[in-house]
């Protein structure tokens, strides 16, 4: 689904030199969950930013289920982040003044599907989270919890291969924060792939596979879960840890 | 997409209502000063017959004595009546008319009626065609009638009303004027083009104002000695002969003359005619200067004589610098509404959207404010144009806005707001989508 080969991403400055990145590996097979941990600094958020093709990277390559996006210009990214991506955020980054349909109908206007195809899509997905009886409601008339539901709806609406969440529960509290993980693992158990930066292990172990980073690069695979190895089969999960630790 | 764009364009105009209210009435403001001054220079300035204005054409040849010669000078604007007499018979162009204005009073011969004072023009039958003068009953007075200088009336139909009453026809009536029966042959419909063009020389009105009470044959009035109601120049020494036939064979100019030509390629045409007809007349003792002919159109004619004031011109331009300043303002107004809109542009980017679809997005919300700052504005260019039409008669005349004008401010506005969002929009566009997501 994801692969990154030896990336590299350098901030310049007239003065300075930053190294993001160097040297990053790492592959995220379809149907993983897969939690990235690791200090403040350490890159994830510069990781999650090139996986979600909000930015570009310096060196190495990138394929992005199947397509290599290394040199793509910004409107195939935008196309190809439209199509294969779904993103959750930390802040919710829902449009305060559009109702809960009008949020989710947002990236399949870009996609550009039809009202009906848009209507049976934004329908279902809000039903997915459990806020169909909401969809004229706006964000500010919800909870934290609600709101993270409906950026979650809105990133299944356009039924991407990969879920890019970045501190999806860093806002909320626990429980808020428990049903949101709840939610994640089951549209992962129907087959979407989940990409999730967190610094939270609790729900780091909740992940199939953890990659940590450090300075820039993948230091460690932590664990895996036995559920995960049940999700993509003991073998090839296997091969993961030893591709990705090679 | 153009229609999802609108859609957020009124919706964006609830959110910060202060800077979109701003916006809205800076633009209204400027776009309604340019649109009322505009409106006023478009209507001075306006072709009156544009289906044949290029081919109507004033002749003008320098009559003026030999003293006080400076080369450049501008011939006269009218002509004598010997040379309106010549012309008339030079059977040049495909219709041609002497102009001079009159002025009486008509006695309608009713005993409740007291005498009418009018005012109106000595034009030959050529004139009613040539421009296209309407006609409610009759019509000209036949080649015959024009032929012999025989006594025929055309009535405007607020006289042919006054003398009358409405509904009614008067043509094989006469009308008494100065002890003399004139016999109506038609009564011309309400005609009032603007700018005056046919007669911008004229002792009733001027450019804009005023219009033609009656109509005389020419050599009629001529016959029966009307004088001239408009401008009379009498170059060097004036007429030599005392009287009104001393006056009408001296070099006094008082005849307003037009042709009519095929098409606009008679104009060089003719101005070679006006040249070989001064070098005829040189022979005769007249026109001791050098040829100097001049043949205008009707737009050329109208700029020659300055129909549209310096004052209009200027105070239009001074609107369009103030729209400017408007246009100015309204950019730093959306700078400031669209970088407030940053967070919402980074996720509609992690979402999907190219640049040039954010570039669309918000530059169609531009034109929203246009929109409705142009309905604003057309409310205030209305108010804009009563408040010149207080000024004068003639302001009142042209402070008038038609379709076009109401079609140009709305366009305008919306353009203006589209021209003002362009750097907004593009600075919209470049908002990093990564740092927007983090930072919200």
């Amino acid at each position: 689904m994801l692969r990154m080969t030896n990336l590299s991403k350098v901030y310049r400055t007239h003065l300075i030199e930053t190294h993001a990145l160097r040297g990053f590996d790492i592959h995220v097979r379809e149907g993983e969950f897969v939690a990235v941990t690791g200090p403040s600094g350490s890159g994830k958020t510069t990781f999650l930013n090139i996986a979600g093709l909000l930015e570009t990277f310096s060196g190495g390559d990138y394929v992005l289920d199947g397509v290599n996006v290394k040199g793509m210009d910004d409107n195939a990214r935008s196309k190809l982040r439209n199509e294969k991506l779904g993103f959750i955020f930390q802040g919710f980054n829902l449009i305060p003044d559009l109702n809960l349909f009008d949020n989710v109908d947002v990236p399949l206007r870009y996609r550009g599907f039809d009202a009906a195809e848009r209507k049976r899509r934004i329908e279902d997905a809000l039903g997915r989270v459990g806020l169909s009886s909401r969809v004229r409601h706006y964000p500010a008339e919800l909870s934290g919890g609600q709101q993270q539901r409906v950026a979650i709806a809105r990133a299944l609406a356009g039924a991407p291969k990969l879920l890019l969440a970045d501190e999806p529960t860093g806002n909320l509290d626990s429980q808020m924060a428990r049903g949101v993980m709840e939610l994640l693992e089951e549209i992962n158990e129907q087959g979407t792939t989940i990409l999730m930066v967190t610094h939270d292990p609790e729900l780091a172990a909740r992940a199939q596979r953890n990659v940590h980073i450090i300075d820039g690069q993948v230091s460690d695979l932590m664990r895996e879960t036995t559920a995960s190895l049940a999700a993509v089969g003991a073998a090839s999960a296997a091969n993961a840890f030893a591709a990705d630790n090679t | 997409m153009f229609r999802y764009y609108f859609q957020l364009g009124i919706r964006s105009l609830r959110r910060n209502p202060m800077l979109t209210a701003l916006m809205v009435v800076t633009l209204a403001v400027g776009v309604a000063a340019s649109m009322a001054t505009f409106t006023v220079l478009y209507t001075m300035s306006g072709d009156p017959i544009p289906h044949k204005s290029d081919r109507l054409f004033v002749p003008r040849m320098d009559n003026a004595p030999i003293v006080g010669y400076a080369a450049g000078d501008e011939p006269s604007d009218q002509m004598t009546y010997q040379d309106a007499i010549n012309l008339l018979a030079s059977g040049q162009g495909v219709r041609r008319t002497a102009v001079y204005g009159i002025g009486s009073a008509i006695d309608s011969g009713r005993a409740d009626l007291p005498p009418i004072l009018v005012q109106g023009v000595a034009p030959t039958r050529d004139f009613f065609a040539m421009f296209e003068v309407p006609f409610l009953y009759g019509g000209p007075w036949d080649a015959a009638t024009e032929a012999s200088a025989r006594d025929a009336i055309v009535l405007s139909r607020e006289t042919s009303e006054k003398l009358y009453g409405a509904g009614v026809n008067p043509v094989g009536k006469s009308v008494r004027i100065d002890d003399t029966e004139w016999r109506i042959t038609g009564v011309a419909d309400t005609w009032k083009p603007m700018p005056r063009y046919y007669r911008l020389i004229n002792g009733n009105g001027g450019g804009f104002v005023g219009s033609e009470d009656f109509f005389l044959p020419f050599q009629a009035a001529i016959r029966h000695e009307f004088g001239n109601n408009g401008n009379n120049n009498c170059n060097g020494e004036g007429p030599k002969e005392p009287g009104f036939q001393g006056w009408i064979k001296s070099e006094c100019d008082f005849i307003q003359f037009w042709f009519e030509g095929k098409s606009a390629a008679d104009q060089p045409r003719l101005k070679e005619f006006l040249a070989a007809y001064v070098t005829d007349q040189k022979k005769l003792g007249r026109y001791p200067r050098p040829i100097n002919v001049r043949l205008e159109n009707v737009m050329e004619w109208m700029k020659h004589l300055g129909v549209v004031s310096a004052d209009a011109k200027l105070s239009t331009w001074l609107a369009f610098g103030f729209l400017l300043v408007c246009l100015v303002n309204t950019v730093g107004l959306l700078l400031a509404k669209f970088s407030a809109r940053a967070g919402e542009i980074g996720v509609r980017r992690a979402l999907g959207a190219t640049r040039p679809e954010i570039f669309r997005q918000f530059l169609t919300e531009a034109a929203v404010i246009g929109l409705v700052g142009g309905a604003l504005g057309l409310m205030l260019s209305f108010g804009g144009l009563w408040l010149i039409s207080l000024q004068s008669e003639e302001m009142a005349l042209v402070a008038k806005m038609d379709w076009a004008m109401l079609a140009t401010t709305l366009g305008l506005a919306v353009g203006a707001s589209i021209l003002a969002g362009l750097l907004p929009t593009w600075r919209a566009c470049q908002v990093t989508p990564a740092l927007q997501l983090k930072t919200q």
